[in-house]
């Protein structure tokens, strides 16, 4: 309990509280909204929905774009968190010290997803006279607070379990750099970096040809062999060290916080590679603008994970 | 062409997958069921030393530790199973195999004779011999060498035994 006390926990617990009391009255004004809503009426009652919308959607807005930045915010407090969590060195320690913190990392993550395509749904409805899709984001809205409710209880339960007088594992555990440390399918570093260099061409094919289904999948496999090759290969680079895979110590000062713009680009990347698929899905809409972020991110996180090495062995002349 | 180039990759990453899980050599670190208690061929790259976590090239300097139910250890260095060995229940009842640089053949380790200077993978210097040479040691002596830290690794020996 005693971790309660970090400034970095006690002010990003007390941001979270915040909004997630904003989110229960947005929910309790979308639910009402959904509950009436009929744009044909000329009722002075939907007159009044229709001004209230403007209020709950204005609330929902500020939660939701403040959960995003509070993500890159989670994982600083994460890594200060070591410096008082036994064992940790970086952040990997600190997630990894109960059963909670790599579910609630994950959940967080999706939750990133589902918030950036609920702002997309907005933008559009917002820009549209009609209110076109008022009910399929309040909807999901709802579902949003359902995951956000999961992920405020996880974060007490996941703060709460974690002992400063038990000693957690550091990275280098946790990474298997002691010598164990395998690539899945048996996949050797060269073969890993062939199929990384191939879905990102691939990305940028099937985003100018505006295959959604295709880019979806090419999407989430890239985010796999993606998170692999900064594992295995590039990370190594950016730590100037082949034995530490550690995907958690970029995040430091040491490392310039080069990780956030690693992880973020390539969050970004996925994010308008699978969007498309799922905007048509929910409101049978594809966006030409998101297949070009899709390419612009891929590229930013590609040239950015490649720079290290290229820049190590221009140095060097030898690669790690 | 366009409309290919995507198939084309797909294939190819199935291809490179399929491939790799293929090839694909699990290391082994235990081997249940040694009920006869005889040395295991060592594998190039197939075996995994649980006490330095190297994983055994070569047969050339490795041991095996074979438990009293069958269960076998294996190890890249004679040193490493002295270490490993040492806070082991059944370290008197284990069956010890060495791999005899001279003879070329499994031997037991309790009674190999063992020269201090030989390049060894974990550098402690312990090469087996399965006859007795000018500056050979007994396991015993080996043992307590090893655990009290008196081999190659040790700069003060290092200087001693070879000059450098």
């Amino acid at each position: 309990m005693e971790i309660f006390l970090s400034n970095q926990l006690f002010i990003y617990l007390f941001s979270e509280g915040i909004l997630f009391v904003l989110n229960i009255v947005a929910l309790l004004g979308s639910l009402s909204i959904l509950k009436s809503w009929d744009f044909n009426s000329t009722k002075p009652k939907q007159y009044k929905l229709e001004k209230r919308t403007y209020l709950i959607v204005l609330i929902i807005l500020f939660s939701l774009i403040f959960k995003i930045f509070l993500l890159p915010y989670f994982a600083y407090t994460i890594d200060s968190l070591s410096s008082i969590v036994p064992g940790a060195m970086c952040g990997a320690g600190v997630i990894s010290a109960n059963e909670y913190g790599n579910i609630l990392l994950f959940l967080k993550i999706i939750i990133l997803f589902f918030i950036g395509i609920w702002l997309i749904i907005n933008k559009m409805d917002q820009d549209a006279y009609n209110y076109p899709f008022i009910k399929t984001k309040f909807w999901f809205f709802s579902i949003i607070f359902v995951l956000l409710t999961f992920e405020f209880v996880l974060e007490l339960i996941y703060f709460s379990n974690i002992s400063l007088l038990t000693s957690v594992k550091c990275c280098s555990v946790i990474f298997g750099v002691t010598g164990d440390a395998k690539i899945p399918f048996g996949l050797s570093t060269v073969m890993l970096l062939v199929i990384f260099y191939l879905l990102y061409i691939l990305n940028i094919v099937l985003s100018f040809q505006k295959n959604s289904l295709l880019l979806f999948a090419s999407s989430l496999l890239f985010l796999y062999f993606a998170y692999l090759g900064v594992e295995n290969f590039f990370g190594t680079y950016i730590y100037e060290l082949p034995t530490h895979k550690c995907p958690f110590c970029m995040l430091q000062k040491e490392y310039f916080y080069i990780g956030y713009f690693l992880w973020g680009t390539l969050f970004l990347a996925i994010f308008f590679g699978v969007s498309n698929f799922v905007l048509k899905l929910l409101i049978k809409v594809e966006l030409e603008v998101l297949y070009k972020y899709s390419r612009i991110f891929n590229t930013i996180f590609v040239i950015l994970s490649s720079a290290y090495p290229l820049a190590y062995y221009i140095k060097n002349g030898v690669w790690l | 062409m366009k409309k290919l180039l995507p198939i084309l990759i797909i294939a190819v990453i199935i291809i490179i997958v399929i491939t790799s899980i293929s090839k694909q050599n699990p290391m082994i670190t235990t081997q249940e069921g040694n009920t006869k208690k005889l040395p295991i061929e060592i594998i190039p790259n197939h075996f995994h030393d649980i006490e330095c976590a190297m994983t055994i090239e070569s047969e050339i300097n490795s041991a095996q530790a074979i438990s009293p139910s069958g269960k076998t250890w294996f190890f890249d260095d004679v040193g490493c199973l002295m270490k490993w060995l040492e806070d082991k229940s059944f370290k008197d009842e284990a069956i010890l195999w060495v791999y005899a640089k001279d003879s070329k053949t499994w031997i037991d380790a309790k009674k190999a004779w063992y020269v201090l200077t030989d390049k060894t993978p974990m550098k402690y210097g312990f090469g087996a011999r399965e006859k007795r040479g000018k500056n050979s040691i007994d396991f015993e002596q080996m043992q307590l060498k090893m655990l009290r830290g008196e081999n190659l690794t040790d700069p003060r020996v290092r200087k001693k035994l070879l000059g450098i």
